[in-house]
């Protein structure tokens, strides 16, 4: 344990940890019942929006050839890139046996499983004939047409199948203990699904003693996700030959951008959740402190990244290059590419004073504009770029509609709803990490041995 | 917890150095299936009771190198039962189906990971055995199977380590 | 209409009789044969065998288009006894094998939804109500039989039998007829009297000028037959192993003949004629070869110099000298008279052009007279039958084929003078903006329906016969003329003839027994297999100057109004007069010049735009003394600084769902009076007005610059002569590979593709390709259209080409250069379709194998395995790759347009991926004829519908393997290069650069 500064060690017992992470459970705030209430709304209009695509065809949507992905996989890959955040804290910092990280794991990683959910959704969602999108599944099928294993999109199915599957194991293997915590307390049929949920466990010294060391190796295993993930997403881009995306520092380009994005979300999420479910005194100034040094860090990368994007254009001396970065910053979409810039470029830079990282009114303003921000990069890379490709004449602006925002907002709704449902069924602090910390009373006095 | 439970005796702990203690003298004394409940993992603990190392990394391994030989397998095999020329390239072109080996290592190991972890963790069940749900929260459990006629010095043990309860199954 | 009905209705027609009669071998009664659109359903029924209708198998009829006057002949796919597919007849010396645009949408007024479905009367409240024929005949009877003389007939059909039966009938009631055709080169015949004493149109010879001179004369456009004077312009200007026309253009605008210029210049609106002058003076008198009698001309022209040439055109005076020698010391050719440029002087002009042609020794050269070409009464005769009508003398009115309250201005009133006949009969088959005002419609039959012929120009008799039912319950005027006269009788009964196809048969058999042929039959069999009679032309007369040549002069034509801008409306290339305006291929196939779609537009040139601060796609309002319109600005810099243009041919107030309401009438602004025979379109001043109001305009231009990205080349004249390569040419051209990575790239190629010898892609294929030539082709679109049918590509209207959704496979990208400070201004054009890449982008990226690559080398792609992910879309550096968004088959082809449908391509369903497959139905079908006859394919057996429709032969196809095809030779040219050659995909199309003339004289 000496790897926790005593400045912020948990000061709670064991007994305190279970009450309050107990009580956090079937909240009834009302704070809590608006988020959510709003949240299910949202989600209902990007429903019904979905419904319409299905009816009419995505002509709906504001596409324009030479503009053929736009909002759609903008979204798309902002919601996989939130997702990163969630595992480098949960399975990077513990390798590193990072202890701040303690505190908000749980949550981070509840979000990195919704997040990913809602990715999932819209492969399907853009596609023009969403009802055979298992065609991209190498299933047997009746003549053995098997999918193109070349396609960047396939890599995607699996990147994202393989991520989905890993980080939801990951979190309900850390749930165990917590959930037969939680049946130890509860009663009535709250008892019963909690025991169903528990699978047995009792920690007993057996389940120890394979539980600690499985989670050592699902951890070990997610790491590599947090990197390859984002850049197989990325490659959908790199791979191809539309200027502007055919670029080699994509993948850790944009690996930092998600993580970026992700840690922005977990302010967003977090600031307000602590609040009403009155978790203060757990996930403490400490943390977000190190969130958002870890902002900082990410942000700076962009920063490179950008300036670099820039520098290989001129560089490479490609026409078609040097033209899309150029009306990048003094083209029609000029306004989306500097909000990019600004948002992720330079606010992060603000993170240098421990002020404002501590101060959580501005971090939440902040998270704010990294969100927006970075949505905006992936707007700008996916529609900038092909809307003013190889052939001039072929060039096209596009102008997205009603369907576009529908199922943007819808994706929000979808994501937020099962985040807030999870927070108050499940313990959104790992009780049982918390108590790993807080050393337990000795009969002798003075520390072991 | 009524009937049908393994006869033995349960001693409740606040202190971690009492139960390790007790743990120490319950095995010195011959007593070495003891079952520990803990509602944290715990060094001083897992040292008293001198546990090898947890055998799931095998599975872990298994799992990893069969994805991988699975996601080769998979993409080459498919791409040559049904030929196509794409862009120019060989039918089996080895470096793009990388990706997807690796995806599967990453998936296969996982699998295989929780799937030891419960195997094993079933292997030796505890639901016959007697608990207190504080074990959950803030006390350390040490479980003692034995013959009813062995409990009485059982639980003089127990007492004389500091446990703050003792409990009898028979 | 129940089945009994129609037996008893048209005694001894049925289906299988139908059938023999439709075929090549026709005896029966066609066009008696209406048909109601129940029985559309039941078109072959394939228990029902027929010699010519194999199911599955295309049966080929002869027949003559009559979308314009120029009476291309043309050959008719049919597919289960449906017109599928238009074509141009090999055989006809008009134009060969090929076909324009219009021509080609013919197919579109066949299956136009807006067709009338019957006859129908006016009631008193002005609504129709559908009657039966009989009713209609027996009323129409009526009326003309009362009329007396009174009977006037107004007819836009061409000279040919059908014309001289509506002149013998008309004739007998002592009636008149006035023949109508808006484009009817009045200004031209009447300088040819004024000058040469013979008032008939010349055959122009395009293909064997050296230099060719127009003067504001689109006659690559609508001027003339477009599709003979470009195949001729192909000819000459088309760069061929160190030979090429030199082409200079002068007129206030530069239209797609202007763009296909070597120099453009723009002149004064209405100075042609003295510049012509100028340029004969400075030829006679700086040179002797001219003819005999042109020297009696000098004393006129020594009144005409260049530098009052000059003052008046805004032309330098050194360049009409340099021209005008230039001109003379080659085999030349100058034509004027164009719509566009006719203007209140345009008897001067083509009168001064005349001169110009004549010092030059071309008139009986590239300029002959062979009266082979019909002209109709000309507009003249229009006017005094409108003024006949506006007294009061007209107890029946018949308008056939023409629709003069559209091309007419509204300011002459036509509409209102019309409305005094005592009885209005239309026989339009479309309520179009005349046939909305008449008591009594007639549908008339679709030209593929009905038995008629042509005498279109010297030695060409072309004829057209049925080719399947009719679509729709029309009848051929020529049958309901006959019946008329059967049922009137007295002064009619001369007109005995059953059913016009007899008395067609009847004109044939004097044609047949005048060569001498006894065996009717055969004779009348082969003229129907062929499409007609092509005979040799007849030798050009001689002609000399009359005396009217030395009454040349010039004098500054007038301009109604006091606007500063001079209003230039012109022919639309797509819609000719606005008979293209109710065809959905031509309003979205763009408009070659600017590339819009389905609107008006209102051109101005760049610095107008400026000082009066308006932008594109800005609604301005012009007006002029009489009358306004509004349309949205098109920045143009190939327009006369002080001229406004805008395109003719949109503005119905009634035509079909298609083109009611849709743009503007830019005759609007014209008077119709001037006194000459001819409407004077170039004759209004206008005002301009600002609204703020914005409009998208539905172009399909995204940037119209090259960006120096070597897409559309060319080279100096000088440099092909010289067999320069384009990379040599502008050394601007940057290798992006060191010859190593060159060699390594190639390699890496070979080692790639001898690890794909496996499955179907073992042993040895063709490996087709595609060669276009820049220097021929002039971006007249019709391989667009010819696209659109053979592929059935949907049209997906005005606000989705907005959106940029247009779905052509094949588009024209047309591309500006220069233009910028005091640069020349030129443009240049590339057709871009898929280009079949052998390292195709698209491929690998699709995630189930919906885009793969053939064996032999086509870029395919399987609509059935296609989700959509649209990212071979965006990885596709050429953008040719269309995506249905919004299943624009199902929304778009309305009754009875799905007729038209190609069946040997598919459909595609919304939500997948399409492109240009080189025609693979063609391919395979050609290789499975091969197949059967037990024979290798040939060379030029298959060939795409682009291809195949090309005026100018700009396109070749064929299998790049075989080392004999034409177009494995033709990419070989020094002038081939391959679009984006730098991204490494290996394309399957080579362009060859465009050659222009220019710096050397």
């Amino acid at each position: 344990m000496t790897a926790i500064a005593t400045d912020n060690r948990p000061t709670q017992t064991h007994a305190e940890v279970t009450r309050d992470v107990v009580a956090t459970l079937g909240t009834q705030s009302r704070g809590y019942t608006l988020m959510l209430f709003g949240a299910v709304a949202l989600f209902l209009v990007g429903a019904l929006t979905f419904v319409l695509l299905l009816k009419d065809g995505l002509g709906l949507a504001g596409y324009k050839s030479p503009v053929m992905w736009s909002v759609y996989i903008t979204t798309f890959v902002f919601w996989v890139g939130i997702g990163h955040a969630g595992t480098l804290i949960s399975a990077i910092l513990f390798l590193f046996r990072s202890p701040w990280r303690t505190a908000v794991y749980r949550a981070t990683e509840a979000m990195t499983v919704f997040a990913v959910m809602t990715a999932g959704l819209f492969p399907i969602i853009h596609i023009g004939r969403q009802w055979v999108f298992y065609w991209l599944l190498p299933y047997p099928n009746q003549r053995f047409l098997w999918p193109n294993f070349k396609s960047p999109l396939l890599w995607d199915v699996f990147a994202i199948g393989t991520y989905l599957t890993v980080s939801t194991t990951f979190l309900v293997v850390g749930l165990v203990p917590d959930i037969a915590a939680v049946r130890d307390k509860v009663t009535g049929w709250r008892k019963k699904v909690y025991t169903l949920c528990s699978l047995g466990w009792t920690g007993s010294d057996n389940q120890w003693r394979h539980y600690t060391r499985g989670y050592l190796y699902l951890a070990a295993l997610a790491t590599p996700l947090v990197l390859s993930v984002h850049s197989v997403v990325s490659w959908d881009f790199a791979m191809s030959i539309v200027p502007g995306w055919h670029g080699t520092i994509f993948a850790p380009y944009f690996v930092a951008g998600a993580i970026y994005s992700g840690v922005g979300m977990v302010f967003t999420l977090l600031i307000p959740l602590r609040k009403v479910l009155h978790l203060e005194h757990m996930i403490t100034e400490y943390h977000f402190d190190n969130l958002a040094k870890l902002t900082l860090l990410t942000g700076s990368i962009l920063f490179y990244a950008y300036a670099m994007e820039y520098f290989v254009a001129w560089y490479s001396g490609v026409a078609a290059e040097q033209t899309t970065f150029y009306l990048r910053a003094f083209g029609p979409m000029w306004w989306a590419g500097w909000t990019m810039i600004i948002c992720n470029a330079f606010v992060s830079q603000l993170f240098w004073f421990k002020k404002i990282r501590t101060n959580i009114a501005a971090l939440f303003v902040i998270s704010i504009f990294i969100n927006i921000g970075m949505w905006f990069e992936r707007y700008v890379i996916i529609v900038s770029s092909l809307g003013n490709d190889h052939l001039p004449f072929a060039w096209g602006q596009l102008d997205p509609t009603w369907a576009d925002w529908g199922i943007l907002a819808g994706s929000f709704g979808w994501f937020l709803m099962y985040f807030l449902l999870f927070a108050r069924t499940f313990p959104i602090v790992a009780i049982q990490e918390i108590k790993e910390m807080i050393p337990m009373p000795r009969k002798r006095a003075g520390g072991h041995h | 917890m009524a009937n049908a439970m393994t006869p033995g005796v349960l001693g409740a702990f606040v202190h971690v150095d009492a139960a390790t203690d007790a743990i120490r003298a319950l095995r010195a004394n011959g007593h070495t299936d003891l079952t520990v409940y803990n509602a944290a993992p715990n060094h001083e603990i897992e040292e008293a009771l001198e546990h090898k190392v947890s055998p799931v990394r095998m599975f872990t391994l298994v799992g990893g190198l069969t994805g991988c030989a699975a996601g080769f397998a998979m993409t080459i095999w498919m791409s040559l039962d049904w030929p196509l020329l794409v862009g120019g390239k060989p039918f089996d072109s080895v470096p793009p189906y990388t990706v997807l080996a690796f995806e599967l290592t990453i998936l296969f190991g996982a699998l295989f990971t929780v799937a030891g972890m419960m195997i094993l963790s079933f292997l030796k069940p505890t639901t016959k055995l007697m608990y207190d749900e504080k074990f959950t929260d803030d006390q350390i459990g040490i479980f003692v199977p034995c013959a009813p006629g062995a409990a009485g010095g059982v639980e003089e043990v127990m007492k004389r380590a500091g446990s703050v309860e003792v409990r009898h199954a028979s | 209409m129940s089945k009994e009905t129609n037996e008893e209705q048209r005694p001894g027609i049925d289906r299988r009789q139908f059938l023999t009669v439709a075929g090549v071998a026709g005896v029966g009664t066609a066009a008696l044969s209406g048909c109601s659109t129940d029985r559309i359903e039941k078109l072959v029924p394939y228990m029902v065998g027929d010699e010519d209708h194999v199911p599955g198998v295309a049966t080929w009829y002869a027949s003559t288009c009559t979308e314009c006057p120029a009476g291309c002949s043309l050959h008719v796919k049919t597919r289960e006894a449906r017109a599928i597919k238009l074509e141009g007849n090999p055989d006809s010396p008009i134009n060969g094998g090929s076909l324009c645009a219009r021509g080609q949408a013919g197919l579109q007024g066949l299956y136009n939804p807006g067709r009338l479905l019957g006859p129908k009367r006016r009631d008193a409240d002005g609504s129709y109500r559908d009657i039966t024929w009989e009713e209609a005949i027996a009323e129409l009877a009526a009326q003309v039989g009362s009329a007396g003389s009174d009977v006037h007939v107004l007819s836009g059909a061409g000279a040919g039998s059908f014309t001289d039966l509506l002149t013998e009938w008309v004739g007998a009631l002592g009636g008149s007829l006035v023949r109508y055709q808006p484009f009817d080169n009045e200004a031209l015949r009447a300088a040819n009297q004024q000058v040469f004493g013979r008032g008939d149109v010349p055959d122009f010879a395009f293909g064997k000028a050296g230099f060719i001179l127009s003067f504001g004369t689109d006659f690559l456009e609508t001027w003339q037959g477009q599709v003979e004077n470009q195949r001729g312009f192909a000819e000459s200007h088309g760069y061929h192993d160190g030979h090429m026309a030199k082409h200079v253009y002068l007129g206030h605008r530069m239209d797609l003949t202007g763009m296909n210029a070597d120099e453009w210049h723009p002149t004064h609106p209405g100075s042609d004629a003295v510049v012509a002058l100028a340029m004969a003076n400075v030829i006679l008198s700086e040179r002797e070869r001219a003819p005999a009698d042109a020297g009696t001309l000098r004393s006129v022209l020594a009144a005409f110099t260049p530098e009052q040439a000059s003052q008046e055109s805004g032309l330098a005076p050194e360049a009409i000298r340099r021209i005008a020698r230039e001109f003379a010391s080659h085999k030349s050719l100058a034509v004027a008279g164009g719509i566009g440029s006719q203007h209140r002087g345009a008897v001067e002009a083509c009168a001064a052009v005349n001169i110009l042609n004549y010092v030059s020794g071309n008139v009986g050269d590239t300029v002959v007279f062979r009266g082979g070409r019909p002209a109709a009464d000309g507009y003249g005769a229009l006017e005094s039958l409108a003024s006949e009508l506006d007294a009061g003398r007209v107890a029946v009115l018949i308008v056939h084929d023409a629709n003069p309250v559209h091309t007419v201005p509204a300011a002459t009133g036509f509409a209102d003078k019309m409305a005094k006949a005592g009885f209005t009969v239309s026989t339009a088959s479309v309520m179009d903006d005349t046939a909305s005002q008449a008591d009594l419609v007639l549908p008339n039959l679709h030209a593929l329906e009905r038995w008629d012929d042509l005498r279109p120009a010297a030695g060409v008799q072309a004829l057209m016969q049925p080719v399947m039912m009719p679509v729709r319950d029309g009848r051929a005027t020529g049958d309901v003329l006959l019946e008329v006269a059967r049922t009137v009788g007295g002064p009619l009964s001369g007109l005995d003839a059953p059913s016009f196809e007899a008395y067609l048969k009847q004109r044939w058999s004097n044609i047949a027994a005048a060569r001498g042929r006894t065996d009717f039959r055969v004779f009348w069999q082969e003229a129907l297999g062929n499409g007609g009679l092509f005979d040799e032309a007849a030798p050009g007369a001689d002609v000399r100057l009359a005396d009217g040549a030395r009454r040349i002069g010039f004098q500054r034509p007038t301009f109604d109004g006091d606007g500063e801008f001079v209003f230039a409306p012109y022919p639309s290339s797509m819609l000719y007069d606005g008979r293209g305006a109710n065809k959905p291929w031509l309003l979205e196939n763009p408009d070659p010049v600017t590339k819009i779609t389905w609107q008006s537009w209102v051109e101005l040139h760049p610095d107008t735009a400026a000082s009066l601060d308006v932008r594109e796609g800005e609604v301005v309002r012009l007006e002029s003394p009489h009358g306004s319109l509004e349309a949205p600005v098109y920045v143009y810099q190939g327009v006369h600084p002080g001229v406004v243009a805008t395109p003719l041919g949109l503005g119905h107030t009634a035509y079909g769902q298609y083109a009611e309401g849709r743009g503007v009438n830019a005759l609007d602004l014209v008077s119709g009076e001037d006194g000459a025979g001819f409407l004077p379109y170039l004759s209004a001043r206008v005002t301009l007005h600002k609204t703020r109001r914005y409009q998208k305009l539905a172009k399909t231009e995204g940037n119209p610059r090259q960006l120096g990205r070597g897409i559309a080349e060319a080279m100096p004249f000088a440099a092909a002569v010289q067999g320069q390569t384009p990379a040599e040419v502008h050394g601007g051209h940057h290798e992006v590979n060191t010859e190593r990575e060159v060699e390594a790239i190639a390699g890496w190629g070979e080692a790639q593709r001898e690890r794909l010898d496996k499955g179907d892609y073992q042993g040895e294929h063709p490996n087709w390709g595609m060669v276009v030539d820049l220097a021929r082709c002039t971006g007249c679109s019709a391989c667009v259209t010819a696209c659109y049918a053979e592929n059935n590509i949907p049209f997906v209207g005005e606000q989705e080409v907005v959106r940029g959704r247009e779905m052509s496979w094949m588009r024209i990208e047309r591309y500006f250069e220069g233009g910028e400070d005091g640069e020349g201004f030129s443009t240049r054009v590339v057709p871009m379709m898929c280009q079949h890449c052998d390292n195709a982008p698209c491929e690998p990226v699709c995630p189930v194998f919906a885009a793969y690559h053939t064996p032999d080398g086509l870029n395919a792609q399987v609509y059935n395995r296609c989700v959509g992910t649209r990212y071979c879309g965006n990885n596709c550096p050429y953008k040719v790759r269309y995506y249905n968004w919004l299943a624009y088959p199902k929304l778009n082809f309305e009754e009875p347009l799905p007729l038209q449908l190609n069946p040997d391509v598919t459909v595609r369903a919304r939500g997948v991926m399409e492109k240009c497959t080189f025609c693979i139905q063609r391919i395979r079908g050609a290789q499975h004829q091969a197949a059967m006859e037990d024979r290798p394919l040939q060379d030029g057996e298959v060939t795409t519908a682009c291809a195949q429709a090309c005026p100018s032969g700009a396109i070749i196809f064929g299998d790049q393997h075989d080392p004999g095809s034409r177009v494995a030779q033709a990419a070989e040219d020094h002038r081939g290069y391959h679009i984006l050659e730098d991204l490494n995909v290996r394309p399957s199309v080579t362009y060859l650069a465009k050659v222009q003339h220019g710096g050397e004289h």
